[in-house]
């Protein structure tokens, strides 16, 4: 029932926001909006696969909080140079229920033809396709790699960002830096579940060139991440410094902030038909910190018929290493030791994805995808793992996407 | 006879090929003189600012043949990267004009447009700057 009434309030909310924008007429104003409705289940009920961030993931039974959204737009231009922007998106993120947040408020000022200057919630560009991930129509694949955008948990941050764009005769350079505090809320899934609290100042830059078909993106990231009420982690380091081990615990924790970087360097191409998309990132930790360092890859090819785009993608996730090196005084086999041991590698996991993208309507499209998920050390990124469950998972799905 | 009507066959042919013919436009008062489809898609998807596209009307013949000309893209293509583009705030999606008047209108108004319309459309309010096949 609360499916039906979702879904028939997400048609509502489109009708009624393409009703407005039709009768508001006022010409400076534009609202836009994008959407996703999608269902998906997996083949088992011993783990459930969720995207970044998700407090519920999808089992054995069909559910629909895995891949639909709704955001909607409104920009406002208030004179030739400077406009205002703010977006809402709706999903099920750190919360088992659909919520609502705000993922950018800006005035943006056009400095010059190639200069442009946001303030105030903008997009924090870690990854390729991070500023337009939550946009289903605008992408390929169903979802972006989790092996990949769940090394970065932040979406926006309170600041500033700067655009650059210049043409050399057909190729085009692009850069744009940003700074600012990330705040949000992460899903811990430990135990039950909980949410914990981060605050993160952040800054980064990222190059981009575009050359017809081919486009070339260069990013660096860093944040300073800080979270006061990790349940988990802050058991281990209390316990930690009852027992002695104050420099580990302060090694391990995130309470006095930890600045953790992400480089990545990624590329798409549509030519003659043929599309891919292919990306490579590095998180490192700066700082001693729990949090491991990682090599995420992965890559796409599809290609297109007319209306129809088959595709398919491989990704993958590893352990680069940890930040944290335990005293030898600490032993391997008591429990304390253990918790220490177990807590640092990094979960690693692979996926193998085929889907088909088919463009059967204006601004609405069918994706199909199904993604072969094969967990290698600490069950991937699968949560809520019943114990011993190893075994790989299979996830099928479906869903429309568009835009208005 | 039948040269007679195989010359009517072709004129209409001819003109008929004419009358498809879309060229892209300036206004008058744009220094620009001539360019490659190449630099012209570049405005109309979004990639740069130094001029400002103006737009047939969505699901319009001529809008889907000018972006498969200058951009090999078909509509839905089109509209996938202008939604990259749009909810990323990084830019907004051309104006959109009904037919050759208004997109004519619109571009001799204003000396940073570029647009595009039916070759028979023109008039010496707008430049033609690059006619696509």
């Amino acid at each position: 029932m609360k499916k039906k009434l979702l879904v028939a309030a997400i048609f509502a909310a489109t009708a009624a926001m393409q009703a407005q924008a039709a009768t508001l007429g006022d010409e400076n104003l534009s609202i836009s909006g994008f959407g996703t409705l999608g269902v998906a289940k997996s083949n088992t009920d011993q783990a459930q696969f969720a995207r970044y961030n998700q407090a519920e993931g999808v089992a054995d039974k069909a559910k629909i909080g895995l891949d639909t959204n709704l955001g909607l737009q409104a920009t406002y231009k208030i004179n030739d140079w400077l406009s205002g922007t703010a977006q809402i998106l709706t999903r099920k993120n750190t919360s088992p229920t659909f919520t609502t947040d705000l993922t950018w408020a800006f005035l943006k000022a056009r400095v010059n033809d190639e200069v442009s200057v946001r303030v105030g919630r903008v997009v924090l560009p870690t990854f390729l396709i991070s500023d337009y991930q939550n946009v289903g129509y605008a992408n390929t694949m169903m979802r972006p790699p989790i092996e990949m955008y769940g090394q970065a948990p932040i979406e926006n941050v309170d600041g500033a960002d700067i655009n650059f764009q210049r043409a050399f005769g057909d190729f085009n350079f692009t850069t744009q830096a940003f700074v600012g505090v990330s705040r949000g809320k992460l899903f811990v899934p430990t135990g039950s579940g909980s949410v914990a609290t981060y605050r993160a100042p952040a800054a980064g830059i990222s190059f981009t060139g575009e050359y017809g078909p081919f486009v070339v993106r260069l990013g660096h990231a860093r944040a300073d991440l800080k979270i006061n009420d990790l349940a988990p982690i802050n058991g281990l380091t209390a316990q930690l410094s009852q027992f002695g081990f104050k420099q580990l615990a302060n090694d391990i924790g995130l309470t006095d902030g930890k600045k953790i970087a992400f480089t990545s360097i990624g590329a798409t191409m549509d030519w003659h038909n043929i599309v891919v998309q292919t990306e490579y990132a590095q998180r490192r930790a700066k700082e001693a910190v729990y949090i491991p360092d990682t090599n995420a890859w992965y890559t796409m090819v599809g290609y297109r018929v007319g209306k129809v785009l088959p595709y398919y993608a491989h990704a993958s996730y590893r352990d680069a290493g940890s930040s944290v090196t335990p005293p030898a005084s600490l032993p391997r086999n008591n429990q304390l030791g253990a918790a220490v041991y177990g807590l640092l590698p990094s979960p690693e996991q692979t996926s193998d994805l085929i889907g088909v993208r088919w463009d059967f309507a204006k601004s609405v499209a069918l994706k199909v995808q199904a993604d072969r998920v094969k967990p290698k050390t600490k069950a991937g990124s699968l949560i809520f793992v019943k114990p011993g469950f190893s075994g790989n998972v299979t996830v099928v799905a479906a869903a429309l996407d568009f835009v208005f | 006879m039948k040269k007679m009507i195989i010359a009517a066959l072709l004129s209409s042919l001819a003109a008929a090929g004419a009358s498809a013919e879309t060229v892209v436009i300036v206004s008058q008062k744009n220094p620009a003189t001539r360019m490659f489809s190449e630099q012209a898609s570049q405005f109309f998807l979004g990639k740069s600012n130094l001029f400002t596209p103006v737009d047939q009307a969505e699901g319009s013949h001529i809008r889907a043949d000018f972006y498969q000309k200058v951009a090999d893209k078909d509509p839905a293509q089109v509209k996938a990267l202008w939604s990259k583009l749009v909810f990323t705030g990084k830019a907004t999606p051309p104006k959109e004009y009904p037919n050759n008047a208004e997109v004519k209108k619109a571009v001799a108004a204003d000396p940073k447009a570029i647009g595009y319309i039916d070759k028979s459309a023109v008039d010496d309010t707008v430049k033609v700057i690059l006619t696509l096949p």
